[in-house]
């Protein structure tokens, strides 16, 4: 047993011995065998392969709602509300932090982690030192930076040209004013403010617009006393002037100082040049003139060897849609030039061709093919922002392609958002409910009702909660390509959009499920669909009535159950005429007859003609007439009180 | 489609056989006008049956009267009507691939044998017979006549509606609109007449059979030129785009009336420009002309910069707000966390962060008597003290070499103050 054992040990070893030499031999004879490099990756290589592989559940909220199932927003209303008040609590952590940083000191983490630790914004540097208007100046204090370099003038101590020039940077890019400091309660009421107005923009941006609108260049203000001030201006201290300037309306200012720069013999930069052609459009009247001068600056540019890049383009090309005609003929030739200097286009640039071509609200005369052209040029390929105007791309091709009902177009448009990092390129909130509306209605106007669905299906309420407008548009739709049976479920989600309450819509809904008979199973869908929206109009909101019954939605809700054959829920609506001062018509009523004559109810037959004599209406003989003769009144009561009753109404 | 159309033959097969009493009738959709709102591209849905309806009705016609001739005296009217009736309906869904399908339909007729028995009862059957066929030829006009909704034919739904067809434009629509209008006053289409007469011909009284179907027809007839009127008043009161949706043609018809939709007024048709427009599509605008005012190899000034200034960061900063930078997934959260430096690090390392340690090798960590050096006493407590807090640095993960060092220097210290004390204790030797 042991002897065979240890020799099927040795024969196995013998045998992978053998194979081992094998191996070395092989390995010999065999070429050089290269060993590839280690790679390293970046460290988010793993999370995006990751990313890419998960795909939009049309079935879900935004991301950012699902950690609480509870704060799922369902309106539109509600996704503000709940993306605002995310957003304002990370703001008021983030200001307590700041705001009481000795309390927050223990760093826990290891590696450190900076950015959990609370920002310094009181100065250190308590000495009047160059060092001291460094940290300042880091610290975007321009009031307090503008004091401390004229301390040090007074002192004596001169101030190196570099730091002067990234004080002259501060000065010129707040406008001489303190910047706005994110998450200061004071500010508190004015953001709010900002918020109802444009609420999905963000609060930086908000800031930031009324900053623009309450900030202009003021004469004599710090940044031309300290240029001024300055023995030997550079490059650097011209191009933060001018394009403190131009960023606060001192047009012609920009300009004359930019003479100044060229007559002490110094050479303009690409900053200095994009802030003037931006600034061009505004100091000239006639748009040939507009355009001589931005060909002038580019001409100064070629000399000076300054060579354009991506944001001169789009300058050129934002101002050019102020150039009315001249724009047109000259957009292309100026994308050739760029192209040619191999500066490849942006969105933005994209976005303005469209703008230069498609003026809102302007007749479209055969200028389909540009948005065409555009696709085409842009179609499958992911871009990377690097403007701010990229972001307006895909509103504004959508626009067009609502404009021009081109549904093909729209698909392309819509097609590119999906590639690669494009849908970062969408903008904000705001601007992806503006996008997706104007992409809506057009599949409204365009689409048959199948296709239609598809996209609503895929969109609503994922990432796109419709106003009731849209609402009304697939309405229009539904009734259009004889789909009126879906209108129960359309009504359901007009119910979850929030929309129950607006006064049009519902009575529209009302009026295309009483304008047709259907089948019975419409019809019964139809009626269930009818008492929902009753219960709409009965209850209101906390006391608050939020429709208002009209005779026509009243007719209109009673010939839905009528045709549904529910007389007893039709005769209580009948009763909310009087209750609510409306009159019915003529049709109703006789409508209502023949329902009751179906079922052979005398006694509800004379209580109608009651009802009409009520009302004094003039279809009241007629109504009595066909009731005497369709009916078998039994008792002569009846009919001697319908008789006082036509002789009242007479 | 076949399969269809055999399924099409089939159900006329069934209302034939119930034809005595009940009156046919055949799906027709209903079409409503709409006041408020136009939104098809085209509107050929009110438009689509004059434009059709008696060329495709002539050319059911003349088949099915070629039909009956082939197949002798065999046929009874009855078949012809259905022929008819089932030729009308595949017109209306593929105006092509006839011979095909009229050799599957006679094949089905021969073998038909439900309306054999018909045959012996000469005297009732031509008498219901004539009955089911004007009630055939009515129903048959009265499909024609009425308005269908249209849809492009890509719609999943084809399978419940049988009756779809392609849009046609506009264009030709107009132009068979206009010669019907001509043709169609008050007299019949000759091939039409010539139906009927065939038909009539294989009934006994074949004067009073044609004349009362000739006299049926003439009163369908009158019908829908007076709706088609109508229709054509409609169409120009409810068409409103004037664009193809899909294959746009590199030129479009000079002809072709363009309508705008937003009120706007009539957009002018292009004429010369058009064919300007031809030349200049061929290539695309991009490739241009350019403006030459750049030397393409212009060189780059030297970035005279201390690194990005307050506009850079500006510029980035409105970048980032201008664009959508939620994260859509847990993993894109992932990676913004990973950016801001709060998530560890994919692939993962457990030196990720100790940047500064990694330059130092292993053995500095864990050999530390060299630090023992000169300063302590070579034996004696003192020394066995320190080598035992070098054996508990070398195995502490948490410090680095350089606070390890600190540490022996901080007892290097202590004992160097204490020394004196130490030695009074007889515990510093050396």
């Amino acid at each position: 047993m042991a002897s065979s054992c240890s020799q099927a040990l040795r024969h196995h070893v013998c045998k992978s011995i053998f194979f081992l030499l094998l191996l070395l031999i092989l390995f010999i004879f065999s070429e050089e065998i290269v060993i590839p490099k280690k790679k390293t990756w970046s460290k988010e290589a793993v999370l995006q392969a990751l990313a890419s592989t998960v795909k939009r559940d049309p079935t879900a909220s935004d991301y950012r709602f699902q950690d609480d199932p509870y704060l799922t927003p369902k309106t539109s209303s509600e996704f503000k509300l709940f993306s605002l008040s995310q957003e304002s609590g990370r703001n008021a952590a983030k200001y307590f932090i700041n705001t009481y940083p000795k309390y927050f000191q223990k760093d826990y983490a290891q590696p450190h982690i900076p950015c959990l630790m609370p920002d310094t914004l009181e100065a250190q540097i308590e000495e009047v030192s160059e060092a001291a208007l460094i940290e300042r100046i880091g610290m975007r204090k321009v009031k307090a930076a503008v004091d401390l370099y004229d301390q040090l003038l007074q002192a004596g101590t001169s101030v190196s040209l570099d730091v002067t020039n990234q004080l002259l940077d501060l000065i010129c890019f707040y406008g001489d004013h303190d910047p706005a400091q994110e998450n200061v309660p004071e500010q508190r009421n004015e953001e709010t403010e900002d918020v109802q107005d444009e609420p999905q923009a963000k609060k930086g941006r908000a800031a930031k617009a009324s900053d623009l609108l309450k900030a202009t260049w003021k004469e004599k203000n710090n940044a031309e006393r300290i240029f001024a001030l300055l023995s030997e201006p550079n490059k650097h201290s011209y191009s933060a002037l001018i394009r403190g300037m131009v960023k606060y309306g001192a047009y012609s200012k920009a300009f004359s100082t930019y003479t100044d720069l060229l007559n002490s013999r110094l050479k303009a930069d690409m900053h200095m040049f994009n802030a003037l052609i931006t600034a061009a459009p505004e100091v000239k009247e006639k748009y040939n003139e507009k355009w001589e001068l931005i060909v002038d600056l580019l001409k100064q540019m070629a000399e000076q060897k300054v060579r354009p890049n991506l944001l001169t383009l789009n300058a050129v090309l934002k101002a050019l849609r102020r150039c009315g005609t001249v724009g047109k003929s000259q957009a292309f030739p100026v994308i050739s030039e760029m192209k040619a200097l191999s500066i490849d286009l942006s969105l933005a640039s994209y976005t303005h061709l469209l703008a230069i071509f498609y003026k809102p609200g302007a007749p479209i005369q055969g200028q389909t093919d540009i948005l065409q052209e555009v696709m085409n040029e842009v179609s499958g390929k992911s871009f990377t922002p690097q403007d701010p105007d990229d972001a307006q791309f895909f509103i504004t091709a959508m626009r067009i392609c609502l404009d021009t009902k081109d549904m093909e177009q729209a698909y392309r448009v819509h097609e590119l958002l999906g590639v690669g990092e494009n849908w970062r390129l969408l903008g904000n909130d705001f601007q992806q409910n503006i996008y997706y509306a104007r992409f809506f209605s057009l599949l409204c106007m365009m689409e048959n009702i199948d296709v239609m669905l598809k996209w609503y299906r895929d969109l609503v309420p994922s990432v796109y909660y419709p106003s009731s407008n849209v609402m009304r548009d697939l309405l229009q739709a539904l009734d259009t390509d004889n789909r009126l049976d879906l209108i129960p479920q359309i009504w359901k989600d007009i119910k979850q959009l929030g929309h129950a309450n607006r006064q049009n819509l519902v009575e529209e809904l009302l009026t295309l499920m009483a304008r047709e008979k259907h089948n019975q199973e419409v019809q019964e869908s139809f009626a269930e669909c009818a008492l929902d929206i009753k219960k709409i109009y009965d209850t209101g909101d906390r006391g608050k009535v939020l429709l208002n019954w009209t005779a026509g939605s009243l007719s209109d809700l009673i010939s839905v159950l009528l045709a549904a054959h529910r007389r007893q829920d039709a005769w209580d609506m009948l009763k909310l005429f009087k209750t609510h001062n409306r009159v019915p018509s003529e049709e109703l009523l006789n409508k209502f007859l023949m329902c009751v004559k179906e079922g052979g109810e005398v006694n509800q037959a004379v209580e109608l003609v009651q009802i009409s004599a009520g009302f004094c209406l003039p279809g009241t003989p007629k109504l009595i007439q066909r009731v005497q003769q369709e009916f078998e009144l039994t008792e002569q009561k009846m009919l001697s009180d319908l008789e006082i009753q036509s002789f009242n109404s007479e | 489609m076949y399969r269809r159309l055999l399924i099409n033959i089939n159900q006329v097969r069934n209302r034939l056989i119930h034809t005595h009493n009940t009156r046919l009738t055949l799906p027709s959709t209903k079409c409503k006008e709409r006041e408020s709102f136009a939104p098809v591209t085209w509107a050929p849905c009110t438009a689509r049956p004059l434009g059709t309806s008696s060329i495709s009705f002539s050319e059911n016609k003349e088949s099915s009267t070629s039909l009956s001739e082939d197949k002798g005296k065999t046929p009874e009217e009855t078949e012809v009507n259905a022929e008819v009736n089932t030729d009308g309906q595949r017109n209306t869904e593929m105006n092509e691939g006839t011979e095909i399908s009229n050799a599957t339909l006679t094949s089905q007729l021969e073998t038909e044998p439900v309306v054999k028995p018909e045959d012996r009862k000469q005297v009732e059957t031509t008498k219901s017979g004539k009955e089911s066929l004007l009630e055939l030829l009515g129903a048959m006009k009265v499909e024609v006549t009425t308005v269908r909704k249209i849809r492009p034919s890509k719609t999943p739904r084809m399978s419940e509606r049988p009756d779809q067809e392609p849009m046609e434009s506009t264009h030709s629509m107009f132009q068979r609109a206009a010669a019907e209008g001509s043709q169609q006053h008050g007299t019949l289409n000759p091939a039409l007449v010539a139906a009927v007469s065939a038909a009539a011909s294989t009934l006994p009284n074949r004067h009073q059979a044609e004349s009362e179907l000739l006299k049926q027809l003439r009163k369908h007839e009158a019908i829908p030129d007076t709706q088609r009127r109508a229709d054509i008043g409609h169409i120009i009161s409810d068409m409103k785009v004037g664009k193809r949706p899909n294959g746009r043609s590199n030129v479009r018809p000079t002809s072709q009336i363009r309508f705008d939709d937003d009120g706007k007024g009539y957009t002018q048709d292009r004429g010369i420009t058009s064919e300007l427009d031809g030349v200049r599509r061929r290539k695309s605008p991009f490739t241009s002309k350019r403006l030459n005012l750049f030397a393409a190899a212009a060189e780059q000034d030297a970035l005279s910069d201390l690194g990005p200034t307050l506009w850079d960061i500006d510029l980035v900063n409105q970048i980032v707000q201008a664009t959508n930078q939620m994260p859509r997934n847990g993993f894109e959260e992932m990676i913004q966390w990973t950016k801001e430096g709060r998530l560890w690090q994919y692939p993962i390392n457990n030196e990720a962060g100790l940047e500064e340690e990694a330059s130092v090798p292993f053995h500095e960590h864990v050999f530390l008597e060299k630090h023992l050096d000169e300063s302590f006493p070579q034996q004696g407590p003192v020394r066995h003290f320190m080598e035992l807090v070098i054996t508990g640095l070398a195995k502490n993960h948490h410090l680095t070499v350089q606070q390890k060092k600190e540490h022996i220097d901080w007892f290097r210290d202590y004992f160097r103050q204490k020394e004196d004390v130490l030695k009074e204790a007889e515990a510093y030797l050396n």
